[in-house]
């Protein structure tokens, strides 16, 4: 039995009962992140001023491919879930809010599709 | 949602509390996290866009990021990327319950600000 007021449950007041979802999905995106690191700064210092060879070459080995396309996963989720927190602390308007929500997820779907388009094209060879 | 004035507890950061390594660090984590978002990953997937686009465009955004501009947002994104893996690290040791004593937080506090630099350092050094 619910101890809350019919009409602050019909208010959307109280817990949304999806917290723990998020919380558990920002960590795992985290650990995918932590467990790159590795990878991250070994491309990051390996390709700085690269020129283009170098740089295909090295995205086009299978490996590098799907490192990135999982990275790119992992980054655009937790960056959604990180923006949303910040969205949600930070903008009390609720019509903004609302917008700024649906703006943030679709930017991370729409940036993690290009990215998986992009690394597959580079190690296709397309 | 509730228009009604109801009492808030006041924002960590201002005249009610102490400025301290605690709530700094926690907005730092938090002010990188936005700037990687925002300034960050979009660069890099330019980057992949770039490159996958040709010799041209990659050629293009070269010559940008070895410019004062790009050196900036390469420096600010590797600091960024550095202090929010040890803020994030700092954060998944708590949640696993261990290292919450005050003395403790404020040891990894300093470690996370000390590590990131230097790990900025290192990478900026190695990637010039």
């Amino acid at each position: 039995m619910s101890m809350q007021n019919p009409l602050a449950r019909v208010r959307g007041k109280g817990s949304s009962g999806g917290g723990a979802h998020h919380w558990r999905s920002q960590r795992y995106s985290a650990l995918i992140l932590l467990l790159s690191t590795a990878w991250i700064l070994w491309l990051g210092v390996s390709l700085a001023g690269a020129d283009y060879a170098t740089a295909r070459a090295t995205m086009s080995s299978p490996f590098n491919a799907g490192m990135a396309i999982l990275l790119a996963g992992a980054v655009f989720y937790h960056i959604q879930l990180g923006l949303q927190v910040v969205i949600e602390d930070y903008v009390h308007i609720a019509a903004l809010e609302f917008l700024l929500l649906i703006s943030v997820r679709f930017a991370c779907l729409v940036a993690f599709l290009i990215s998986a388009i992009a690394a597959l094209k580079l190690v296709l060879g397309a | 949602m509730s228009t009604s004035k109801r009492p808030m507890s006041p924002y960590m950061l201002g005249p009610y509390y102490k400025f301290q390594i605690t709530s700094a660090l926690s907005i730092l984590n938090r002010l990188t996290g936005v700037f990687m978002s925002v300034v960050s990953a979009p660069l890099l997937l330019c980057w992949l866009i770039a490159l996958a686009s040709g010799p041209e465009a990659f050629a293009a955004l070269s010559v940008w990021l070895a410019g004062v501009p790009g050196k900036l947002v390469i420096a600010a994104s590797v600091f960024s990327f550095s202090f929010h893996l040890f803020g994030g690290i700092r954060h998944l040791v708590w949640d696993a319950g261990w290292m919450m004593e005050m003395p403790q937080v404020r040891a990894t506090g300093w470690l996370a600000i000390i590590g990131s630099v230097l790990l900025s350092v290192i990478v900026l050094g190695a990637g010039l």
